[in-house]
C-alpha cells in the first residue's frame, strides 16, 4: 500500500457517463492482483471529502505507456463527476493497491466469470491475468446490463479468447434476461472449478445461491461506501455467514469474498 | 531556531501537540507503511471495552457537505485481544500510545481502567463519555454533569497515569460538564467528539445510516469545536485538546490559538493518511515564522487587537 501521485495518461469516456482513466503510477503496483481496489482523491476537500474507491480494472505495460493501472468509471456523483472533467498530465492522489483480490486454485481449469455493470471492471483484470499467466486455461464469461451501452468492453474479453454470453433488461443486446438465467443454466450443465463474480448486490445474492445449490466454489466482490480503505474507519461492515457473530469489513478482509462468508 | 513543539497532558510529555483520535486510526499499525508512527505525538487508538463489540450493522457511513456521519457502534476487539493481538506492535513504538475506554455502567469503566493501569505501555487513557451510537454508555454518561463527575472519580482511583476525559456537544453547556470532570481528577479533557446527526435518501425515504442517526465529523464541524475549545479553556485549569475536522496545520493552530494544549487529528486520516506528518511540519514552520519559540506560548493566545467597539472583556473572558 501506497500513496502517491499519479498523473492521468487518458481519461476517455466509453459509455453513457462510463470512463476508462489511466493512471501513471511509478510504484507499488508490479504485484497487484485482479480484485484489488484504489482510493482516489481527484481535487482539493473537503468537497467531496472522501477518496472514492475503485477496482483495479487492469494493469498498464511498460512496453508503450509509463507502468500503472486502468480504471473505469461512472461518473454518479460529485467525486466522480469530478474525474470525468479532468484531462490527461493531470494529477490524482492515489492509495493503493488495497484488500484481498480473487484467489484462482493451481488447479482450476474452467472458471466461469461473472459481471454486471460496472462489476466488469475486476473481472476484466481478473481474465487478463488468467489468459495471460494460466495457458489453457478455459474461461467463460456472463456480461449483463440493463442496456446495451451498459454492456461495458465485451470485446476486451473476446480478444483474449474468452467466449462472452450477453444478456440485457430490454434486449438491446444478447439474450433479453438477468445473467443469472443463463449463469445458472451453464453452471448445471458443466460445472466450474470456480466461478468469479462482482456485479450489483441482488446479483451476487443470486449467484451466491446457485453456487450453493450446485456446489460450485464461489469468490464475489463486494461494493459498500468507506471512508479510508484500509481497515481504519470501519464503515465497510457487511454481516458474516450465518452461524459466525460480528461483520467482514469489505476494504481488508475483501473485496472479494467466498460466497458463503457472507450473510446476504 | 527550531522550535519547541512538546507539550504536557498532566504527566504526559508529548513531542509535539498532534495526536490521532481514537476511532480514526485502527490500532497505528493500520498507517505504518504509510506514515512515520514515531513522529506522531501521540496515538489514541480504537474505542475499546472490557468485551469485544461487534458494532452496527451497515450502512455505518455517509458522506455529507463537508463531512462524514458514522455510525459505527464502537466495534472493537476488546481487552483480552487488544493486550495480545494490538499491544505488541504498539510497543515497539517511541510515541506515547493512549487507549481511549467506553463502557455501560461505571463499574465497567472502573474496571477497564485497573486492567490498563497495570499496562505500563498504556501511557494514558481517554474516558470516552460522548460517544453518540451505543445504546448504553457513551454519551449518556457525558450528558449529565453529575455522572460525568462521578465516572471520572471512579476511574481516577484506579488509573494513576495521565486521565483524560473526551467531551460530547450534545450538551446545553459543555463548561459545566468540562468543570464537573475537572473535579473529578481528571488530567485533561478532549473536545469535541461527533456531532450527532442524520441524512435521509428522499428517494426510498429512509435513513442513510442503518442506525439512522450517526455521529458527524470531518470540516463541518470545526467551528462549533474551536468555539467550545475556547469555552471549555477559559472555564477549567486543565490542558484542553482541540478536536474536530482538523486537515490542516492551520486549522490546528486555530484550536491551539483557541486554547487547545494539543489536538486530535480524526476524519482526516481517512482522506490523508500523511495529514499528521504535514500538520506537525506546518506547526513548526508556522512557530519559525512566527518567531514564537515554543507552541506553548501560542496556547490561548487569541487576541481582540484591531476590532473597534468589540468588548474586550468578552475575548479577555472577564
Amino acid at each position: 500500500m501506497i500513496q502517491q501521485t499519479a498523473t492521468i495518461l487518458w481519461n476517455q469516456q466509453v459509455g453513457p457517463a462510463c470512463y476508462r482513466m489511466g493512471l501513471a503510477c511509478p510504484q507499488g503496483y508490479a504485484k497487484a492482483r485482479p480484485g484489488q481496489f484504489v482510493m482516489v482523491q481527484s481535487g482539493p476537500t473537503p468537497t467531496p471529502l472522501l477518496r472514492r474507491p475503485f477496482s483495479i480494472f487492469g494493469k498498464i505495460g511498460a512496453s508503450d505507456h509509463p507502468e500503472g493501472i486502468e480504471l473505469l468509471y461512472k461518473a454518479v456523483g460529485r467525486g466522480t463527476q469530478q474525474m470525468a472533467r479532468m484531462t490527461p498530465g493531470q494529477t490524482v492522489d492515489l492509495l493503493g493497491p488495497l484488500g484481498r483480490g480473487f484467489h484462482v486454485p493451481v488447479n482450476a481449469e474452467k472458471i466461469y466469470l461473472a459481471a454486471g455493470g460496472l462489476g466488469v471492471a475486476p473481472i476484466r483484470f481478473l481474465a487478463s491475468v488468467l489468459m495471460h499467466d494460466r495457458g489453457g486455461i478455459d474461461c467463460t464469461l456472463f456480461l449483463g446490463g440493463r442496456s446495451q451501452e451498459d454492456l461495458l468492453c465485451p470485446d476486451d474479453f473476446r480478444a483474449m479468447g474468452i467466449s462472452v454470453t450477453l444478456t440485457t433488461d430490454d434486449g438491446t443486446a444478447g439474450q433479453q434476461c438477468l445473467l443469472t438465467d443463463p449463469l445458472a443454466d451453464a453452471v448445471q450443465a458443466q460445472p466450474p472449478d470456480l466461478l468469479c463474480a462482482c456485479g450489483p448486490h441482488g446479483m451476487l445474492q443470486c449467484i451466491a445461491g446457485i453456487a450453493e445449490r450446485f456446489s460450485v466454489p464461489c469468490q464475489l466482490s463486494l461494493e459498500t461506501t468507506m471512508a479510508c480503505g484500509m481497515g481504519a474507519c470501519l464503515g465497510c461492515a457487511v454481516p458474516k455467514a450465518e452461524g459466525e457473530e460480528g461483520y467482514h469489513h469489505v476494504c481488508v478482509d475483501g473485496p472479494v469474498f467466498e460466497a458463503g462468508r457472507i450473510r446476504f | 531556531m527550531t522550535p519547541d513543539l512538546s507539550v504536557a497532558l498532566g504527566g504526559l510529555r508529548l513531542a509535539n501537540p498532534v495526536m490521532t483520535a481514537s476511532g480514526t486510526f485502527g490500532y497505528a499499525r493500520e498507517f505504518a507503511q504509510l506514515i512515520d508512527l514515531n513522529r506522531l505525538g501521540a496515538i489514541i487508538v480504537k474505542g475499546l471495552s472490557l468485551q469485544p463489540s461487534k458494532g452496527n450493522p451497515g450502512p455505518r457511513i455517509v458522506e455529507t457537505a463537508c463531512g462524514m456521519l458514522n455510525a459505527i457502534g464502537l466495534e472493537n476487539v476488546g481487552l483480552d485481544a487488544f493486550v495480545s493481538d494490538k499491544l505488541p506492535f504498539l510497543k515497539t513504538l517511541q510515541t506515547p500510545v493512549l487507549a481511549n475506554i467506553y463502557g455501560t455502567n461505571i463499574e465497567a469503566y472502573t474496571a477497564l481502567a485497573e486492567r490498563l493501569n497495570d499496562i505500563e505501555a498504556v501511557a494514558g487513557i481517554e474516558v470516552n463519555i460522548s460517544c453518540p451510537n451505543v445504546k448504553l454508555g457513551g454519551v449518556a454518561f457525558g450528558a449529565d454533569a453529575r455522572t460525568a463527575c462521578q465516572v471520572t472519580r471512579s476511574v481516577r482511583t484506579k488509573f494513576k497515569r495521565t486521565l483524560i476525559v473526551k467531551l460530547s456537544p450534545n450538551v446545553t453547556d459543555i463548561t459545566q460538564i468540562a468543570r464537573s470532570v475537572e473535579e473529578g481528577g481528571a488530567d485533561a479533557v478532549s473536545l469535541i467528539n461527533t456531532i450527532t446527526g442524520m441524512a435521509i435518501d428522499i428517494h426510498t425515504r429512509r435513513p442513510k445510516l442503518a442506525n439512522i442517526t450517526g455521529g458527524l465529523s470531518g470540516p463541518a464541524i470545526k467551528p462549533v469545536a474551536v468555539r467550545m475549545v475556547w469555552q471549555v479553556a477559559r472555564a477549567i485549569q486543565l490542558p484542553v485538546i482541540g478536536v474536530g475536522g482538523i486537515m490542516t496545520a492551520e486549522d490546528a493552530l486555530e484550536f491551539i490559538i483557541a486554547g487547545a494544549s494539543a489536538v486530535q487529528v480524526g476524519t482526516a486520516n481517512f482522506v490523508n493518511p500523511r495529514c499528521t506528518m504535514e500538520i506537525i511540519d506546518g506547526i513548526a514552520n508556522y512557530l519559525r515564522e512566527q518567531k514564537i519559540a515554543s507552541v506553548k506560548d501560542l496556547v490561548g493566545s487569541l487576541t481582540h487587537d484591531g476590532f473597534a467597539g468589540v468588548d474586550r472583556c468578552k475575548i479577555a473572558g472577564n
